[in-house]
């Protein structure tokens, strides 16, 4: 969400922070601001969606909130009340009770033009489309108080408005011109021949355009469920949507509505030519909650002054009883128990002032490690020590590997891995398949993952342990060592459900540090013939070439054959390096400089 | 010990009791272990042995070699050192010792349970396959409540089981089966799932570590202290960590921490997106509504729990610059190196 730093002084005219420091405290207290950036002379921050505060969708949410942070005053009322006389009903009507509050008006002779420039700059900075005088004023409006609202060109709608759930249309074209599929589920506002809009979307039937004279303009509030449920439906987001499905203050529409409707007066001349219509069946009326002034203190560990909670909850609209009882104002229907006070007030003094130095110190309380938890860990350090190397891979594969009991996922985008393995060792052949891609030889590697299976009890999980090595007696002999059941058939690949194990207690993991490493390119092995006077150490000579050529590109050195040339009396030592995320070019370079064969 | 073998074995002792000079020895010792040698040719025609015999045609032809070895090794005795090494070799290669590897989110997973097991955690699991009571409702976000969009689940049969989308889900499973063993302290790595495509930069699964306390006059204090140790374990002493209030539903107060960017030290770039920070997960105190859907009575006991993604944090560390790398593919290692 973009917020112009000249718009938000509009509520906060005393506001005078650097931009940074802005950004800073605006993250600091909930509103994540990821940047400020400078667009055509106007600093422009870049905020984070919160999913529960429907009224910091816009600037005056996000106002209140600074206001009570900085201490400085809050600027509600922007434009003056308008004085309509106007006695003309609107014959609206709304058959749903999934509208909260809906308030409407007639605007007559008025005269749509394009924009004036501070309203396109404003579109721009938040990457808006400008489309005429009407409609950017409605979309100013639901960016500055975070509620939407939409005008009708009454030439095409008639003012014979119904707020209704779909009585019997089949299609629906938006205002772009997309065909949506609609049911009886959509929530919708017609007239009584065609369909017009739906709560989060305008329909092109009634949209304004330049030359619209007569409007009806109407700002409204629904259940969010239902706005939410109608665009997952429809599969369509609009900024209208994203306000309308959180939890919105009906008591905010005045104050919204009426500096929208000053706005069209002055920009786009015209009247008013009815009453106001305001449907507003159950006012909101959030329940008080029982606060202790002491809880923020005991919550967040440091002391935070009684009276700066109960200034805190009163700046922030509470109306607070003797008894502190607290109710929310209904601009925070999200505020609905004392944790939720406590919150507001531990934010508003500020969680940098919580020190970070002083972690919890240890406790001897019953451990509950389940016991196949040490199993695990003791297997992974026992194959590691054998040397082998653990590797993780996708639990999601392409091909069951018994169709009557794998596990289907229902929605996975990767189309060709949608079931849930029932074996590791498909995964494990993948992954010797790619080693031997990147001529990585001798690997000998482990995988302790969940495999999965369908019966008549349900879904089943099991740990499973699946082992490689490419000598099938080595792998023998290691499944012995480890005391494991052999059912390895001679194989190169062993699996065994560790669930079926006995398990292993007092088992505490050891902690170390090791190398992985990224392959992105093949191996290159290259030889060198090294003549010496006499018998050499082999072991040291490895070491010696392994320090000259570095750890960045050498992989493994071997020394392959020691020949004695009797004739010359001389030792011939026979290396076979890899090297590995090189070019060959530079593997060559530093191969012959290595051995002395320039 | 096969005939053929038998008449072959008779051949070669002749030649090389025969044998007088160093050249006639190479010459010899060339023409039955050579790489075109004797053996390696019965050695690469074993596939055409009928398979009911290759087993003991393999046993014999290992026994002639040992023979024919045992027997040049006696001709020559001041060749033998260095030619029974070069035999040996051919079988077992001078190298440093094959060094095992535990995968790299392993090692990060370890590193934080020595962190966690000093202040007296169990370390705990849970399944993977999971309901959308224990994935979303136990952890206060009821149907249609839009923090449900912040995460995308991969169904098994919608709505009511799924792969599980956060480790939170295993705190939902631990505080209903412990609420009756209070205090704990629980720490847990995982697996987690989201309906992404994969590429360079997603992957359908992800790895996240969390813990969770439960006692009683547990505060933000501890959490964040506890959270700091744990980054400083990671990072390094000098690591700068801000904590923030941030929404999450399971949790409130919630807490955001965000370490500085590592790469512009605060000041903005395209590895934190130009904000100076980078988020490293989320924390908080456990909500009371979480508390009592486990039978936990939240005015008696508190508790907080923080997570974090393993994955960033253990590709940087090994330099690797592509996600898919860490499951499978082309992660690999150096054989000799810890």
């Amino acid at each position: 969400m973009k917020l112009i730093y000249s718009h938000l002084q509009k509520f906060l005219p005393t506001l005078d922070i650097n931009p940074q420091q802005l950004r800073d405290d605006l993250t600091m207290i909930g509103h994540f601001t990821n940047y400020f950036e400078n667009i055509e002379d106007e600093i422009v921050f870049d905020l984070d969606i919160k999913v529960n505060r429907g009224d910091c969708l816009g600037y005056y949410g996000i106002a209140k909130d600074l206001s009570i942070y900085y201490q400085i005053p809050l600027i509600t009322n922007i434009s003056p009340e308008i004085i309509n006389q106007d006695t003309k009903i609107l014959p609206i009507k709304v058959t749903t009770d999934n509208v909260k509050r809906i308030l409407a008006v007639k605007f007559s002779q008025l005269q749509n033009t394009t924009s004036p420039p501070w309203l396109i700059k404003f579109n721009l900075c938040h990457q808006t489309k400008s489309i005429n005088l009407i409609v950017d004023l409605t979309n100013y409006i639901m960016f500055m108080y975070g509620i939407p609202s939409h005008a009708f060109d009454v030439q095409k709608s008639t003012e014979s408005l119904i707020w209704e759930m779909n009585p019997k249309y089949q299609e629906f074209i938006s205002l772009d011109k997309t065909k949506l599929k609609i049911d009886k589920n959509i929530l919708m506002i017609n007239n009584p021949t065609k369909p017009l809009s739906l709560s989060f979307w305008g329909g092109n039937d009634c949209a304004i355009e330049d030359n619209t004279k007569e409007i009806i303009l109407e700002m409204a509030i629904y259940n969010p469920s239902v706005v939410r449920q109608n665009s997952r439906q429809l599969k369509s987001t609009t900024e209208a949507g994203i306000r309308l499905e959180k939890q919105l203050d009906p008591d905010l529409i005045p104050l919204a509505f009426n500096h929208l409707c000053k706005l069209i007066l002055q920009n786009c001349q015209g009247q008013i030519t009815s009453a106001f219509f305001d449907y507003y069946p159950q006012k909101i009326n959030l329940p008080p909650i029982k606060f202790d002034p002491k809880k923020p203190s005991l919550v967040s560990g440091i002391d935070i002054p009684k009276d700066f909670s109960l200034d805190c909850l009163s700046r922030l609209g509470c109306t607070i009883s003797p008894t502190t009882s607290v109710t929310p104002p209904s601009i925070r229907p999200d505020i609905t128990l004392e944790a939720d006070l406590v919150e507001e007030v531990v934010r508003f003094w500020g969680y940098q002032k919580i020190p970070t130095n002083q972690p919890l110190s240890y406790k001897k309380v019953s451990d509950i490690t389940p016991k196949e938890i040490h199993l695990i860990n003791n297997l992974k350090d026992k194959l590691k020590e054998l040397g082998y190397d653990e590797i993780l891979s996708w639990p999601l594969v392409n091909r069951p590997s018994d169709p009557a009991t794998v596990i289907t996922t229902q929605n996975s985008i990767n189309t060709e891995s949608i079931y849930l393995r029932q074996s590791l060792i498909p995964s494990l052949k993948q992954q010797l398949d790619q080693y031997q891609r990147y001529k990585l030889n001798n690997s000998q590697f482990f995988e302790i993952g969940k495999i999965f299976s369908k019966d008549q009890d349900g879904y089943q999980e099991k740990n499973s342990l699946c082992i490689y090595h490419s000598n099938p007696q080595q792998l023998k002999n290691d499944l012995q060592y480890l005391n494991l059941p052999n059912n390895s058939n001679d194989s190169s690949f062993v699996e065994i459900i560790i669930d079926n194990l006995p398990k292993i207690d007092n088992y505490q993991p050891k902690i170390d540090r090791q190398t992985a490493f990224e392959l992105t390119s093949q191996i290159i092995n290259l030889d060198a013939n090294v003549l010496f006077d006499s018998i050499q150490d082999p072991i040291q000579l490895i070491n010696k070439y392994s320090d000259i050529i570095g750890q960045k590109y050498l992989w493994e050195m071997v020394i392959t054959d020691i020949y004695q040339d009797t004739k010359n009396q001389k030792y011939r030592y026979t290396f076979r390096v890899s090297y590995f995320n090189i070019t060959d070019k530079l593997a060559k370079e530093i191969h012959l400089k290595t051995f002395n064969l320039i | 010990m096969d005939q053929n073998l038998e008449k072959i074995k008779s051949e070669y002792i002749s030649k090389i009791d025969a044998i007088t000079n160093d050249t006639q020895y190479e010459q010899v010792r060339v023409e039955i272990f050579g790489r075109n040698g004797k053996i390696n040719d019965l050695f690469s025609n074993i596939k055409n042995i009928d398979s009911k015999l290759r087993k003991q045609y393999g046993f014999d032809l290992n026994q002639l070699k040992t023979e024919l070895e045992n027997v040049l090794k006696t001709k020559n005795k001041n060749k033998l050192e260095i030619r029974n090494s070069k035999l040996e070799i051919r079988n077992s290669i001078f190298s440093l010792p094959k060094i095992g590897h535990l995968h790299p989110v392993t090692q990060t997973e370890r590193q934080l349970n020595d962190v966690f097991l000093k202040l007296g955690f169990s370390i705990y699991s849970g399944p993977e396959i999971v309901t959308d009571e224990y994935n979303f409702e136990r952890l206060n976000v009821p149907k249609d409540h839009p923090a449900r969009d912040m995460q995308d689940s991969i169904y098994i049969k919608e709505p009511e089981y799924l792969l599980r989308t956060q480790t939170s889900t295993i705190e939902s499973y631990l505080l209903q089966a412990h609420s009756h063993q209070l205090p704990i302290r629980v720490a847990f790595p995982g697996s987690v799932f989201r309906n992404e495509k994969v590429n360079r930069s997603n992957h359908f699964i992800f790895h996240q570590y969390q813990a969770v306390v439960v006692d009683k006059e547990i505060t933000m204090k501890d959490l964040i202290g506890t959270m700091d140790l744990m980054f400083k374990t990671l990072y390094g002493p000098d690591v700068v960590v801000r904590y923030r209030c941030k929404y999450y539903p399971e949790v409130e107060p919630g807490v955001g921490p965000d370490m500085q960017c590592f790469s512009c030290h605060g000041v903005g770039c395209p590895i934190c997106k130009y904000a100076g920070w980078i988020e490293m997960g989320g924390a908080g105190m456990i909500h009371p509504k979480v508390l009592e859907m486990a039978g936990i009575d939240p005015k008696i006991w508190s508790g907080f729990a923080f997570g974090m993604g393993l994955d960033r944090w253990t590709m940087a560390q090994k330099n690797i610059k592509d996600i898919r790398t860490l499951m499978g593919g082309n992660l690999a290692y150096k054989p000799n190196q810890p």
